[in-house]
C-alpha cells in the first residue's frame, strides 16, 4: 500500500512542491483535509463500538459448544441448545446467493458496458436493475412465494399435498436473494469496467483479439477489484436479510431437510439463519433469551469478516497498469 | 482454453455475435423476471388506487385510523372499504431518505478521500474491511441498537420535559423519531458509497492528479478538483444505490422512527427533529401481518408499487445525470 | 462442447429420483404448522410433548411467517394448520375453522418506576384514546411529564383484543406510538419511565402489570376467569380437522399433560 503511495506522489515531489512554492494549503483545504480524517476516524468508531456492544452482551454465553449444537424449542432458549443450525443456514444461503448473483450480476455488466444494444434494452436492464434495489425486501419475498409456490416449481419444495407447492426452501429463499444482491454487483462492475479508458480496449482490437477475448482477458481481470467490491457489498446484503428467510425459508429453528437426497434434500428443506435466530432471541422478539441473540451476532460478524477475506482473496492484485 | 491460430475476421465475428447475443439473452431473462415482478405489484395495487384516485397522494384524516378502517372492511367485497391519503408516509419517506443521502454523501466522499489519499497504510488496512463489515451488520441489529441505546437516550437525556409537554396532545416525544431514524440510516447506507467511490478514486489516471500537482496544487485541492470529478460518474451510480437501499430499509425504521403515520412540522423548531414518522417501507412491514385481508393487502401493495415508481425516478435521473458526466472521463460511451 | 456422459447420467437419475421421491409416501403422518410468530413457541412446545407421548407417531413441521401467512397457507392447503393469533375477520378466506386452543392474558404495563396501584376502564380509555396526557392527572402514579402511549400494529391480534375488550368505541390516541411485536413493546415500556403499553402475560417481565378493574393480572386469575382481558389463540383447519389434525388438537383442548404446558405462559380452555 506503501508503495502505491509512492508512485502517486514520485519522490515526495508534491510535498516538496508545496514546500519550495510556499503554503498553498488555504483555510479552506485544511478544513477539508481535517474533516476528511473525522470522517475516516468516526467510521472506525462506529464499527468498532457496534462490534464491541455485541461481544460484551454475548460473552458469557460464547463458547465453542454454542456453535456446535442445535437450537432447542422451548420458550426460555437461554436454558438449552445452541445456533449450529442458523448457522449452517447463513452459510449456505449465503453461498447459494452469491454463486447466483456474482455470475449473472457480471454478465449484465458485461453486457451493459460492452454490448448495450439495442439501447433501449439496455436502459432498461439497467432501471429494472436499480428499481430492484429500492424494493423493500419483503415485497420481494412475497413476489418470490407467488413464483415458488406454482405447481411447475414444486420439485424445489415440500409438497403437503400433491399439486400444491410448499413454496418455501433453500432453493427459493437462495434464489431471491440473488436479486436483492444483484443491483450491488451490477453497479460496482459496471463502474469498474467504465473505468477502465477508452484506449486499453483499443490496444487489444488493434493486437487482433476479438471482442470476447478482450473481456476475457483483459478488462474483467482489470476490473477484479471493483467486482470484489460489488461482492463483498452483495453478500453483505444477503446476510442481513431477514424478511426473505422469514417468508421463503419458514424461518424453522432447525433446519429441516425435505425429500431423501442427503445433499437435494437440503436444499429443498426449510431452515433459519443467524440473523432471525438473533432477532427472535433478542428483546424484540419470542424467544427470550437476548444473551445467546448477542453471541450469535458477534458470530455473524465474524463470518462476515471471515467471508470478506475470502473474496479480497481472490480478487487480489496490484490493479491494473494505467493507474500505478 | 487451447491455444487457437490467428482467427479469420468472420471467426471474430461469429464468436462476438454469439457472445453477445448470450450475453444478451441473459440480461433479457433478468429483465423478464423483474418486469414480471413489477406488474404483479401493480396488478394487485391497482384497486386501491383506483378507488382513491389522486387523492391517494394528498393528506387527510388520520391515516392509522384509516389504515384501520381498511383492515376491518366487510367481507361484501362490494363494501370494501379503500380510503386513504398517504402523504404523511410520503412526506416522511421522502425526509428520512433525502437527509440521510445528503449527510451520507458528504461523510462518504470525506472518507473515500481520505482511505485514497490521506490515511497512513495500517488505518488504510483497516478501514477497508471495516467498511464492508459495515455493509453487512443485518438492518436488525442496527434497528436492536437503535432502540436499546440510542433511542432511550434521547427520550429521557435529551428531550426536556416541556418539549414533550408543548406537543403532547398531538404526538408523543418518546426518543423515537426521524432525528434516530436518520442517524442510523446514515450509517447503514455510508459503507456502499464509500465502497464504490474508493474504487472509482483509484482507477483515476495519476498521470492527471500529478499534473495538478506539477502546478503547484496541494494534495487535497488535486483530489477534489481532479480526482472527484473524474470519479463523478461513479460517485453518482453509488449515490444511485445508496438512496435505493435507504428507500428499501424497513425493519430497522419501523423500530426506531416511532412508527406514527405523522408529518413532522419543520415549524416547531428543534423539536421537529424529535418528531415521530413512518416511512412507506416500514408501513409495508408493520402490515404484512394483515395481506390476507384484501383490501388491507391491495393498499401495502400500493406502497410497494410507490416505492418502485420511485425507484424508476431515481435510476432514470441518475442516468441522465451520469450521461452528462462522462465527458470528464476516458470511458468507452 | 464435451460432455462427460457418466456424470451427466449421473446426474440425470439423481435429478429424476428427487423428482419422484416426494411423491413417495412417507410412514408417519405429517402435521405442518405455519403462522404467528406468538403462537408458534407454545406450539413447539406442545408437539415436543405429544411427540414424546405417543413415541413419535406423528412429525411435526413448525414454521413461521405471521398470522397472515398462516391463514393463507391453511387456506390453500398448503400447510394442515395455520396458527393465528387474531379472531377471523369477516374477509378471511372461506371455508376455515378456527380451533381455539388457549387463551392468552393481555396486561397492562407500566415502567417499574412507575407502579400504578391499578386502573379501571374509564381511566384506560381515557389514556389510551388520547385525552388525558400527563401522568399528575393519573390517580396513584408516580411519575410526571407526559404520558408515552404503545399500541400494536392494525393487523395484530393483540390490537383487536385490546381494542374490543378495554376500549369498547374509544379510538386510539393517534399519537401513540404503534410497535410491531410484544417484544418491542416490552422493550419500549422497560427503557422509558413515563411509557404505558400492553402485552401478552408472557411478556410483562421486567414490567409492572397494572390491576385491571382491581384484578391483578396474574397467571392464576387468568385462569379462574377473574382477569378480564383475554385474547384467543387458534388452530385453523380447512374444513373441520381429520385424523391426525383431529387427534392432536383434541390432545391440546382434552389432555392434562397440554393444559400443563400451556399454563406455564399462557392460559389453557380446561
Amino acid at each position: 500500500m506503501s508503495a502505491h503511495a509512492q508512485t502517486r506522489n514520485p519522490a515526495g515531489l508534491i510535498g516538496r512542491i508545496r514546500h519550495a512554492g510556499g503554503d498553498s494549503w488555504s483555510l479552506g483545504d485544511k478544513i477539508g483535509l481535517a474533516s476528511a480524517w473525522a470522517a475516516g476516524i468516526l467510521l472506525c468508531l462506529i464499527a468498532a463500538s457496534i462490534v464491541l456492544y455485541m461481544l460484551y452482551r454475548g460473552f458469557q454465553y460464547l463458547s465453542l459448544e454454542m456453535i456446535f449444537s442445535h437450537p432447542e424449542a422451548g420458550l426460555d432458549q437461554s436454558k438449552s441448545g445452541g445456533f449450529l443450525d442458523p448457522l449452517e443456514g447463513t452459510l449456505a444461503l449465503t453461498v447459494i446467493g452469491t454463486a447466483i448473483a456474482a455470475p449473472v450480476g457480471v454478465g449484465i455488466a458485461v453486457w451493459l458496458t460492452e454490448y448495450g444494444r439495442p439501447s433501449w434494452l439496455a436502459r432498461a436492464v439497467e432501471s429494472g436493475v436499480e428499481i430492484v434495489a429500492g424494493t423493500p425486501s419483503i415485497v420481494l419475498a412475497i413476489f418470490g412465494l407467488l413464483v415458488f409456490q406454482q405447481g411447475f416449481f414444486s420439485f424445489l419444495s415440500y409438497e403437503a399435498t400433491p399439486g400444491v407447492a410448499f413454496g418455501r426452501s433453500f432453493v427459493a429463499a437462495g434464489v431471491i436473494m440473488s436479486l436483492i444482491a444483484l443491483p450491488l454487483i451490477v453497479g460496482a462492475s459496471r463502474e469498474a469496467l467504465h473505468s477502465i479508458p477508452r484506449h486499453v480496449r483499443e490496444a487489444s482490437y488493434a493486437l487482433g483479439k476479438d471482442r470476447i477475448s478482450t473481456i476475457r482477458r483483459v478488462l474483467l481481470p482489470a476490473s477484479r477489484r471493483g467486482i470484489g467490491t460489488g461482492v463483498a457489498l452483495g453478500m453483505g446484503r444477503i446476510v442481513g436479510d431477514t424478511a426473505i428467510v422469514v417468508v421463503l425459508l419458514g424461518a424453522t429453528l432447525q433446519t429441516d431437510p425435505q425429500g431423501n437426497i442427503p445433499g437435494l434434500s437440503f436444499l429443498q428443506g426449510t431452515g433459519s439463519t443467524l440473523t432471525t435466530y438473533v432477532y427472535n432471541n433478542s428483546p424484540v422478539g419470542e424467544g427470550g433469551s437476548p444473551e445467546k441473540a448477542y453471541a450469535a451476532a458477534f458470530v455473524l460478524l465474524l463470518i462476515v469478516i471471515a467471508l470478506n477475506f475470502v473474496v479480497d482473496m481472490i480478487t487480489r492484485g496490484r490493479g491494473p497498469s494505467w493507474t500505478r | 482454453m487451447a491455444a487457437r491460430g490467428p482467427q479469420t475476421a468472420q471467426q471474430r465475428d461469429r464468436t462476438d455475435q454469439r457472445a453477445e447475443l448470450a450475453l444478451g439473452a441473459l440480461a433479457s431473462a433478468v429483465l423478464l423476471l423483474i418486469a414480471f415482478m413489477i406488474a404483479f405489484v401493480f396488478a394487485k395495487a391497482w384497486p386501491s388506487f383506483a378507488h382513491n384516485g389522486l387523492a391517494w397522494f394528498g393528506p387527510g384524516g388520520n391515516l392509522d385510523e384509516q389504515l384501520t378502517a381498511i383492515f376491518n372492511s366487510p367481507s361484501d367485497p362490494s363494501d370494501y372499504v379503500y380510503t386513504l391519503h398517504a402523504w404523511p408516509l410520503i412526506y416522511a419517506t421522502a425526509l428520512i431518505t433525502g437527509i440521510s443521502v445528503l449527510l451520507g454523501t458528504m461523510i462518504s466522499l470525506l472518507s473515500a478521500m481520505f482511505i485514497v489519499e490521506f490515511a497512513p497504510g495500517w488505518i488504510r488496512s483497516i478501514l477497508q474491511p471495516v467498511v464492508r463489515l459495515l455493509a453487512a451488520v443485518p438492518s436488525v441489529i442496527y434497528g436492536l441498537i437503535g432502540i436499546l441505546v440510542i433511542v432511550p437516550f434521547f427520550g429521557n437525556n435529551v428531550i426536556s420535559g416541556a418539549q414533550k409537554e408543548s406537543v403532547q396532545f398531538v404526538i408523543q416525544l418518546d426518543g423515537s423519531s426521524i432525528l434516530v431514524g436518520v442517524l442510523v440510516l446514515t450509517v447503514m447506507i455510508t459503507p456502499i458509497m464509500v465502497a464504490i467511490s474508493v474504487d472509482a478514486l483509484r482507477s483515476v489516471p495519476p498521470t492527471w492528479t500529478e499534473g495538478a500537482a506539477a502546478l503547484g496544487v496541494n494534495r487535497w485541492r488535486a483530489l477534489r478538483t481532479v480526482g472527484l470529478r473524474a470519479a463523478r460518474p461513479a460517485i453518482v451510480a453509488a449515490a444511485i444505490l445508496s438512496t435505493a437501499r435507504a428507500l428499501g430499509e424497513a425493519i430497522m425504521l419501523s423500530m426506531v422512527t416511532g412508527s406514527v403515520a405523522f408529518s413532522p412540522n419543520p415549524l416547531d423548531g428543534v423539536t421537529f427533529f424529535f418528531e415521530p414518522a413512518r416511512t412507506l417501507a416500514a408501513q409495508i412491514v408493520d402490515g404484512a401481518e394483515g395481506l390476507s385481508v384484501k383490501p388491507f393487502g391491495q393498499t401495502m401493495y400500493a406502497f410497494a408499487a410507490l416505492l418502485l415508481l420511485s425507484s424508476a425516478f431515481l435510476s432514470f435521473s441518475g442516468w441522465f445525470a451520469r450521461r452528462s458526466m462522462r465527458k470528464y472521463t476516458l470511458s468507452p460511451r | 462442447m464435451t460432455w462427460n456422459r457418466p456424470l451427466a447420467v449421473v446426474a440425470a437419475l439423481a435429478v429424476s429420483a428427487s423428482l419422484a421421491v416426494p411423491a413417495a409416501a412417507t410412514a408417519k403422518p405429517t402435521i405442518t404448522m405455519s403462522g404467528s410468530t406468538s403462537v408458534a413457541p407454545l406450539a413447539a412446545l406442545l408437539a415436543k410433548k405429544y411427540v414424546a407421548g405417543c413415541g413419535g407417531c406423528v412429525t411435526f413441521k413448525l414454521l413461521q411467517g405471521g398470522s397472515d401467512v398462516g391463514i393463507s397457507d391453511v387456506a390453500s392447503g398448503r400447510v394442515t394448520i395455520g396458527n393465528a393469533s387474531r379472531d377471523p375477520k369477516p374477509s378471511d378466506p372461506g371455508g376455515l375453522v378456527f380451533n381455539k386452543i388457549a387463551h392468552d392474558a393481555v396486561c397492562i404495563v407500566t415502567n417499574k418506576s412507575n407502579p400504578l396501584p391499578g386502573i379501571d376502564e374509564a381511566g384506560v380509555q381515557a389514556i389510551f384514546g388520547g385525552s388525558v396526557r400527563s401522568w399528575s392527572s393519573v390517580p396513584g402514579s408516580t411519575a410526571s411529564g407526559t404520558i408515552d402511549t404503545f399500541v400494536r400494529t392494525p393487523a395484530s391480534g393483540t390490537q383487536d383484543a385490546f381494542q374490543k375488550i378495554f376500549l369498547s368505541s374509544t379510538r386510539v390516541f393517534s399519537g401513540a406510538s404503534q410497535k410491531a411485536s410484544n417484544g418491542l413493546i416490552q422493550q419500549s415500556v422497560k427503557a422509558d419511565p413515563n411509557a404505558i403499553g400492553y402485552v401478552s402475560l408472557s411478556f410483562a417481565d421486567g414490567l409492572h402489570t397494572v390491576p385491571y378493574k382491581g384484578v391483578a393480572c396474574t397467571e392464576r386469575n387468568a385462569k379462574s376467569g377473574q382477569y378480564g382481558g383475554q385474547r384467543n389463540l387458534y388452530m385453523v383447519t380447512r374444513g373441520p380437522a381429520t385424523g391426525a389434525t383431529k387427534e392432536w388438537i383434541k390432545w391440546i383442548t382434552k389432555s392434562s399433560a397440554a393444559a400443563a404446558v400451556i399454563n406455564t405462559e399462557w392460559v389453557s380452555l380446561q
